[in-house]
């Protein structure tokens, strides 16, 4: 079967860096037609970031990141600060169903192209306006990056090893892919409501908002007991032992487990598995509570038994006795790993620059539908004469003229 | 009545605790009516998990579940009874959507595989979600939110920064269930899409969500760059390189973003010296000597507060953030101008202030006013009046242990 869920979808995207771009991938890979608008006067940051070793800094098709993140679509370069290029997004956009962007503020009114007038253009248009702090109140301005945004809802806070200072996310675009797929989530549900009743609308998306969701545990715990939470690492709250043992090398990298036991039974497994030594048989450890209270002195033991086996040998002693548990994969040994080879994970691009080095694809699998769209992801430009020529009937010689005067830049 | 974008979606969710509840509670935000199938007894995991008001359990008042399944009506049915699954596959027939979360083999020995449900629905949208996927070597491993998160390289990713012993402080685990949130938003992303094709088509599907690729896709760019640099990846301090890092500062830590606002950062922290050696001179140097440069501006965050940095970056235009608890974020005047937050009155837990909706859509905005269901609730309105049992059937199932 090859078609997908949203051929016949035509999007205009004006998103750069990471979560606006990432949304509009998941429209693009479920078969909708994206065409990003760019210019080479201000090209997309990712597109320098994540080049093949010396392509550093040699032009905007080089970024491995740029490709991950945009699968599938279309580039144009057109330069919306042209009044040329203006009255031509407006005739793309009569031909879209949704319109993405995620600048900071207003930049699509500046170009004359605010939410009203795209109606009048295109009366049931969906605009997906992505920003940090949403396109009202106070802080709309600011200017937002994952990390950013992560310091301002307690993520960060809430991230460390027991005991320890906070920390950075990692890895950094955690925040950008829970904003990434809220915006998805919330164009599919726009594009259902548009097909019940024939209406657009606008979507307002904040990357606080998604990410006080993604926080909900913690913020039931302040707003019911003010209660700020803490550190707890690769600890659970009610398990023990829950956490990140390190394993013996048998590869060229560190090898780790992590391993989840949830109750008594369990935890007799994992004894019989250790072949009940001594330290089991202590009283500190004899129930699920006083495991908890000292798991410190548990997690010691048990590093001492997990460096006798690779991690994946472990993971499959362990899972085969009931026990959760996975090697903690670096991305080389995920890139490697067996199962995600099994479940056709990565992509090859084709792409001009970056050849068939293979790329993360999208964790979507349909049964009754066609894989996915994975064109290879976009140079710079690439598609103009398809949009302006086939899409909106322009000559060549039209063309020619729009690059001439820079319109096409 | 508020019009909803999914008010015609009816919803069957057979799922625990966060990732399947979250993925029942996107929809229901959007109008849809979620079913949610408990176990009789003590129901749903985040019932048991709290937090609860001055930490005293109750399984009305844990309020990760209050949380994660406001709007949803709740029923309590056995499926290992014979009458249990009977009463469950008529509900397959009532639904548009399954969401689960059970591994292969359960469903395969309920006789609720896909392949079996297919027969009983054509039409329906199935979303399984599980640790590993429904196929593969590893399909049948069991998992939580610790394994999904070292499995899918989150682990290996955080702290973002690295850590300066790599050998004793094992990869961490992003806080607070991330993973359970992402692999639930990822299945409803991928169920919408599957429910656009179905309103086109009518055709059923179904959908593998495997939470392992669901956490791992976020780490795209991270895998992007060993598969074209081919460098082995290292979790060393000093990897991490552009922007983003965390400065101590006299009374806390701020977040600053370098990258392509290096000058702003340097005219805010009043243009020292060093910042005009040739080090620093353009983006590829400054990677290189990142934590040369991050030394000399954490000279500079240690003289001053979180709360004068956080003003003299706003008056910059420096992308900053002081790093802050919840309770700030509770209290935030961004979120309270946006109208944010959800007061809902439970008839057990009381009135409590919910967080809403991830975005805001202007036709139709979500509506989070019903709150959580009582363990079995809706017992009544659905075995009664959506499948016609009457009640002296109802206490029967009752009775047996059904319900």
């Amino acid at each position: 079967m090859q078609e997908l869920p949203l051929e016949g979808i035509r999007v205009l995207d004006f998103c750069q860096m990471w979560a606006g771009p990432h949304a509009t991938e998941w429209l693009s890979v479920m078969g909708a037609e994206v065409i990003k608008v760019e210019t080479s006067l201000r090209i997309d940051y990712m597109r320098t970031v994540g080049a093949p070793p010396g392509l550093a800094g040699t032009g905007p098709n080089v970024g491995s990141a740029f490709a991950s993140l945009n699968w599938g679509k279309k580039s144009i370069s057109l330069n919306m600060t042209k009044p040329k290029a203006q009255a031509l997004a407006k005739k793309l956009i009569k031909i879209c169903d949704v319109v993405s962007e995620n600048f900071g503020g207003g930049v699509l009114e500046r170009w004359g192209l605010s939410y009203e007038e795209m109606k009048r253009i295109k009366p049931d248009i969906i605009y997906y306006a992505g920003s940090g702090y949403g396109r009202s109140g106070p802080h709309k301005e600011r200017p937002a990056y994952a990390e950013i945004v992560d310091a301002f809802t307690g993520a960060t806070f809430s991230n460390g090893y027991p005991g320890g200072e906070p920390n950075v996310i990692g890895v950094s675009p955690w925040t950008d892919g829970a904003q990434a797929i809220h915006g998805a989530v919330s164009i599919l549900t726009a594009l259902y409501h548009r097909m019940n009743t024939g209406e657009g609308q606008y979507i307002d998306a904040a990357m606080i908002e998604g990410n006080a969701n993604f926080l909900g545990e913690m913020v039931m715990g302040y707003i019911i007991n003010g209660n700020i939470g803490e550190r707890i690492g690769n600890r659970d709250a009610i398990m023990a032992p829950h956490g990140c043992y390190p394993c013996k090398m048998t590869g060229d990298e560190d090898e780790w487990i992590a391993l989840a036991v949830a109750n008594q039974k369990e935890w007799e497994s994992l004894c019989r598995l250790m072949g009940n030594p001594d330290w089991t048989k202590q009283e500190e450890f004899n129930d699920e509570l006083k495991r908890w209270d000292n798991q410190e002195a548990l997690d010691k033991y048990l590093t001492g038994w997990t460096r006798q086996y690779g991690a994946y040998e472990l993971t499959a002693i362990l899972q085969k006795a009931g026990i959760a548990a996975t090697p903690s994969l670096s991305t080389k040994q995920f890139t490697h790993d067996k199962h995600i080879k099994t479940r056709g994970f990565f992509k090859k691009p084709n792409h001009p620059v970056l050849g068939n080095k293979v790329l993360a694809g999208l964790p979507i699998k349909f049964s009754d539908y066609a894989e996915g769209n994975y064109h290879t992801p976009p140079l710079l430009g690439e598609h103009n004469e398809y949009v302006f020529g086939e899409l909106l009937g322009l000559s060549k010689e039209e063309i020619r003229q729009l690059t001439e005067e820079k319109v096409l830049e | 009545m508020n019009r909803q974008a999914l008010s015609d979606v009816k919803v069957l969710e057979f799922s625990d605790f966060i990732s399947g509840p979250y993925c029942g509670k996107l929809l229901s935000n959007m109008g849809a009516q979620v079913i949610k199938v408990e176990k009789p007894g003590l129901g749903d995991k985040a019932r048991s998990w709290g937090p609860f008001p001055q930490n005293l359990p109750h399984p009305e008042k844990s309020g990760l579940f209050l949380f994660l399944n406001t709007n949803k009506s709740g029923i309590t049915l056995n499926l290992e009874t014979a009458a249990g699954l009977k009463i469950f596959k008529e509900l397959l027939q009532w639904a548009d959507v399954l969401i689960e979360d059970h591994s292969v083999k359960e469903m395969a020995e309920l006789g609720l595989s896909y392949a079996e449900v297919k027969k009983i629905k054509p039409s329906l949208v199935m979303t399984s979600i599980t640790p590993f996927g429904q196929t593969g070597p590893f399909k049948n491993y069991k998992g939580n939110d610790l394994i999904s998160a070292h499995a899918g390289t989150e682990g290996f990713g955080n702290p973002d920064e690295g850590v300066k012993d790599p050998a004793t402080l094992p990869p961490l685990k992003v806080p607070n269930h991330a993973a359970d949130f992402m692999a639930g938003l990822t299945a409803t992303a991928c169920t919408l899409g599957a429910l656009l094709g179905h309103k086109k088509t009518g055709r059923g599907q179904h959908i593998d969500l495997s939470k392992q690729e669901a956490v791992a896709s976020i780490t795209r760019q991270q895998l992007a760059y060993y598969s074209v640099m081919e460098e082995t990846p290292s979790r060393e301090f000093g990897r991490k390189k552009f922007g983003g890092f965390l400065y101590p500062c006299k009374d806390g830590y701020v977040v600053i973003w370098i990258g392509p606002h290096y000058h702003l950062v340097v005219k805010m922290m009043g243009e020292p010296d060093w910042s005009k050696e040739e080090m620093f001179a353009n983006p590829l140097l400054r990677n290189n000597y990142i934590v040369e440069l991050n030394q000399l501006i954490t000279v500079w965050t240690m003289e001053h507060t979180t709360e004068e940095i956080n003003a003299l970056a706003r008056t910059h235009g420096v992308p900053c953030s002081l790093v802050r608890s919840v309770k700030d974020l509770v209290s935030d005047e961004q979120l309270a101008f946006r109208d944010f937050w959800r007061e809902i009155d439970h008839p057990v837990a009381g009135k409590i202030k919910y967080p809403g909706a991830p975005f805001k859509l202007s036709v139709t905005p979500a509506a989070i006013e019903r709150p959580a269901p009582l363990l079995g609730e809706h017992n009544e309105m659905v075995f009664c009046n959506i499948l016609n049992y009457s009640r002296e059937q109802l206490v029967r199932m009752r009775q047996g242990g059904i319900i």
